[in-house]
C-alpha cells in the first residue's frame, strides 16, 4: 500500500485556477463521496483551503491512482485536464508525509506559521473520516499531522508573534494587562482601522467599549457594529480617565491629545497603565505622552515594525520546524514499515496455532480421560510456549529498517516455515475491507 | 546526602535554563518535577538536622541559609502552581543554587545555645526567614518587570518579551509577595524585640544581650530592610507606586536583605552569632 497526494497550491497554481479546483466553496463532504465512489483508492482524504486543494490517497497502484484522480478533478469541477495538469504536484510515501506535515505545521503556508491551516487539516479528516473513506493508514497519517502541527508551534516561535497590525496592537495589550477581560476600551475616531482592532479587542473579551467622534451618528453607527457605545465629542476626556486601551484613529491634521491632558488622567488614583494605540496619519497623539511613566504609546509605523520583525523571527525558526518535521516524517515510516510485517506475523501465528490445534486433536483421545480443568490447561499451556516463541520474531520483523530487508524476512520467514505470502496478504485485505463494511 | 539538594537544585536549574531559552514545555515540566524532588529532599535533610538538635535549624548562618533556600523553593513552587507560570524558575534557581552552595560546604550541625532554648526563636527565625523568602520573589518579580517594562516602552520587543508572563501579572505577583513577606517580617521583628526584652531582664550581665541595639549592624539593617518594605507596602496603596516604582523597590529592599544574610551575618554582627 503507497500513500499518494495529487495537488495544486499557492506554490504551483495562479489563484484563478485554484478558485475553479477549489472544494470547500462547494461541498467538501459531496466531493469525499464522489472520489470514494470511484474506487480510485482504498482510502482517501481531500483538503481544501483557499490556498490549496489537495487529494491523499492509500492505494496499490499509484500510476492507475493519479489518472483516477486527475479525471475525478476533471470531472467534479468541470475543467479540462489540460487547464491544470501542468499545475498539479504529486507526491508519493515518504514525500507524502512530509508534506501533510509541513502543511499542518503552516510551514508550506503563505504566511508562515498561520495557525487556521491545522484547522483545515482537521476538517478535512474529520469530513472524510465520517463519511468513512480514511482508513487505517490515513487515519494514522492525520492524527500524526496534527500532533506535529501542535509539536512545531509549541517547540518553536513558527506561530508566534502578530503578523498584521491590528493583531500586534491586541497581543501588546495582553502583555501589559494579562487578561484582556473587564478592561475598558475607548476608539477615537470612527475609522476602518480602529474598527478592525476593536473588533479584535472584543474577540479577546474586553469588557467594555466607548466608540466617540466628532460626528455622533458615526460613531453611534461604529458602535453598533462592534457591540460598544457611543459618546458625543465633548465628553472625550470624561471617558478618556477610565480607559485601560485608548485607539485614536481621526482624521485630523493636528494631535488631538497632548501631554498635559493625558498627565491629567493618570492621576495617583489610577492604578493601571494606559496601552495608546495611535493608527491615525498624521498622529493624533502627542508623541512626548509615551514619556510618561505607566503609558504606553505605540502608532502604526511601531506596530508595523513589530509585524516585520515578527515575520523574519519566525522565518528564522523554520530551520528548527523542518527538523521536528523530520524527525516525525522517520516516526511515521517506521510505523508503516512495521504495518508492513503485519501480513507475515499474522501468516506466522496461524501457522503456530493450526500446528498446535492439530497436535492437541490428534491427541484427543489420549487427553479424554483428564477433567475438563486439566484439558483447559494443556490447552493454555501450549499456547504460552507459541507466544513465547512468537515475541521475539514478532518484535524483530516490526522493527526491520527499510523495505528491502523487509523483503528479504517475509521471504525467508515464508520458506522457513511454509507461508503462503497470498494467504497473509489476502488476510489483510479481507480485515481492511470489514472494517469499512 | 547534604549535597543531594543541591544536585536536584543544579539539575532542575539547567532544566529551567533550557525551558526558558528553547521554550520546550517538557524541559518545564521536567524542571518542575526535579525542584519538586529537591524541595523533598532537602525538607528530609532539613527534617533530620531537626531530629539531631531537637529543633529546626537555623542558628547558625549556614542552617539558617539552608532553610532559606528550602523556603525559597517552596513558595516558588507555591507561585507556579497557582499560577502556571515557569518563566521565573530561571531566574530564582541560580540564587537558590549559590546560597545552598553555603551550607553543602559548610555541614556541621549547629551546637544548641541555651540562650535559644524559646519558642520564641522558632517564631522569630521562621518568619524572618519566610519574610525573606517571599522578599527574594518579589525582588526576581521585580527584575522581570523591569526588564520586560523596558522592552515595551523603548518598542523593542525581544528576548524577554516573548517568555515573561505580562507585566499586570507580575505585578499582581510583586504585590503579593511583597505584602506577604511584609507581614511575616513585621511579626518576626516584634517577636525579636519583645524576646530580646524579656532575654535580657532574666539575664542582665550577658555582654551578647547587650550588644542587642541599634548600633548592631544586624539589626540596623533589618529595620532598614522593614522600612523600605514598609514604604512599598504604603505606596503602592497611598502614592499609586506600582508597576515600574514598586518593582525597583523590591528589587532593591531584596538587595539589602541579601547584605545582611551574607556578609553582616557572618562576619560584622555580634549580638545574632550563635552556633559558630
Amino acid at each position: 500500500m503507497h500513500l499518494f497526494l495529487l495537488g495544486v497550491s499557492h506554490r504551483t497554481a495562479p489563484v484563478e485556477l485554484r478558485e475553479r479546483l477549489d472544494f470547500s466553496s462547494r461541498d467538501l463532504g459531496s466531493a469525499v463521496e464522489a472520489l470514494a465512489a470511484r474506487r480510485a483508492a482504498a482510502e482517501s482524504v481531500v483538503l481544501s483551503t483557499c490556498n490549496r486543494s489537495e487529494m491523499y490517497v492509500a492505494a496499490d497502484d499509484i500510476a492507475r491512482a493519479n489518472d483516477e484522480l486527475v479525471a475525478f478533478l476533471s470531472e467534479f469541477h468541470g475543467v479540462p485536464p489540460a487547464t491544470f495538469v501542468p499545475h498539479l504536484f504529486a507526491r508519493q510515501d515518504a514525500e507524502a508525509v512530509q508534506h501533510l506535515f509541513r502543511v499542518a505545521a503552516g510551514l508550506d503556508s503563505l504566511v508562515v506559521g498561520e495557525p487556521q491551516i491545522l484547522g483545515q487539516v482537521k476538517e478535512a479528516y474529520s469530513t472524510a473520516s465520517e463519511r468513512r473513506s480514511a482508513g487505517p493508514l490515513l487515519n494514522k497519517l492525520f492524527h500524526t499531522s496534527f500532533a506535529v502541527g501542535k509539536r512545531v508551534r509549541t517547540e518553536t516561535g513558527i506561530g508566534e508573534g502578530a503578523v498584521s497590525v491590528s493583531f500586534a496592537a491586541v497581543q501588546l495589550a495582553r502583555k501589559i494587562f494579562g487578561k484582556l477581560e473587564g478592561r475598558r476600551v475607548l476608539v477615537i475616531g470612527a475609522g476602518e482601522m480602529g474598527k478592525l482592532t476593536a473588533q479584535h479587542l472584543r474577540s479577546q473579551g474586553v469588557g467594555e467599549i466607548v466608540i466617540t467622534s466628532r460626528t455622533l451618528a458615526r460613531a453611534q453607527e461604529l458602535a453598533a457594529g462592534v457591540g460598544g457605545t457611543a459618546a458625543p465629542w465633548s465628553e472625550l476626556m470624561n471617558v478618556l480617565a477610565p480607559a485601560d486601551i485608548v485607539i485614536t484613529a481621526t482624521g485630523s491634521q493636528v494631535p488631538i491629545l497632548g501631554r498635559t491632558q493625558i498627565e491629567s488622567v493618570m492621576g495617583r488614583a489610577r492604578r493601571d497603565p494606559l496601552f495608546i494605540i495611535d493608527i491615525a496619519i498624521p498622529r493624533d497623539v502627542d508623541p512626548a505622552a509615551g514619556d510618561i511613566e505607566q503609558v504606553f504609546l505605540y502608532n502604526v509605523d511601531d506596530l508595523q515594525a513589530i509585524v516585520q520583525e515578527n515575520l523574519s523571527r519566525r522565518a528564522a525558526e523554520i530551520d528548527r520546524a523542518e527538523a521536528i518535521v523530520s524527525e516525525e516524517v522517520g516516526k511515521f515510516l517506521a510505523w508503516q514499515r512495521s504495518r508492513g510485517a503485519i501480513p507475515t506475523v499474522v501468516a506466522l501465528r496461524q501457522r503456530f496455532d493450526a500446528i498446535r490445534r492439530a497436535e492437541l486433536q490428534r491427541l484427543d483421545n489420549k487427553l479424554s480421560g483428564l477433567p475438563p480443568e486439566a484439558r483447559a490447561r494443556v490447552d493454555e499451556i501450549t499456547r504460552l510456549i507459541m507466544e513465547k516463541l512468537l515475541l521475539e520474531p514478532t518484535e524483530q520483523l516490526k522493527m526491520l529498517p527499510d523495505e528491502e530487508t523487509q523483503v528479504q524476512y517475509t521471504e525467508a520467514v515464508n520458506r522457513l516455515f511454509g507461508l503462503r505470502a497470498e494467504d497473509s496478504l489476502d488476510y489483510v485485505r479481507g480485515k481492511a475491507a470489514g472494517k469499512r463494511d | 546526602m547534604n549535597a543531594l539538594p543541591l544536585l536536584f537544585y543544579v539539575a532542575a536549574g539547567i532544566a529551567y535554563a533550557i525551558h526558558f531559552a528553547r521554550r520546550q514545555p517538557a524541559a518545564g515540566r521536567l524542571a518542575t518535577t526535579l525542584l519538586l524532588a529537591g524541595a523533598l529532599v532537602h525538607t528530609f535533610v532539613i527534617g533530620m538536622q531537626t531530629m539531631e538538635v531537637r529543633h529546626v535549624p537555623f542558628a547558625n548562618p549556614s542552617r539558617a541559609i539552608s532553610t532559606f533556600v528550602w523556603l525559597l523553593s517552596l513558595s516558588y513552587l507555591y507561585l507556579e502552581l497557582t499560577t502556571d507560570e515557569r518563566a521565573m524558575g530561571v531566574f530564582i534557581l541560580p540564587m537558590a543554587i549559590a546560597l545552598q552552595v553555603i551550607p553543602t560546604l559548610d555541614p556541621g550541625v549547629e551546637r544548641m545555645d541555651p540562650l535559644l532554648d524559646s519558642p520564641w526563636f522558632w517564631i522569630h527565625t521562621s518568619s524572618l526567614l519566610f519574610a525573606y523568602a517571599s522578599f527574594a520573589l518579589a525582588g526576581v518579580l521585580g527584575l522581570t518587570y523591569v526588564l520586560q517594562f523596558k522592552e515595551i516602552k523603548k518598542k523593542q520587543l525581544g528576548y524577554f518579551y516573548t517568555r515573561l508572563p505580562s507585566l499586570q501579572v507580575l505585578d499582581v505577583m510583586n504585590s503579593r509577595a511583597v505584602t506577604v513577606g511584609w507581614l511575616f517580617m513585621t511579626a518576626g521583628v516584634i517577636v525579636g524585640i519583645i524576646w530580646a526584652t524579656q532575654a535580657r531582664a532574666a539575664a542582665p550581665d550577658s555582654a551578647r544581650l547587650q550588644a542587642f541595639s541599634f548600633g548592631d549592624p544586624k539589626i540596623f539593617v533589618a529595620v532598614l530592610t522593614w522600612a523600605v518594605y514598609s514604604f512599598a507596602v504604603v505606596a503602592r496603596r497611598a502614592m499609586g507606586w506600582h508597576g515600574r516604582k514598586a518593582a525597583w523597590v523590591s528589587a532593591v529592599g531584596f538587595a539589602i536583605v541579601l547584605l545582611n544574610f551574607l556578609p553582616i551575618n557572618y562576619f560584622v554582627t555580634t549580638s545574632h552569632s550563635f552556633g559558630n
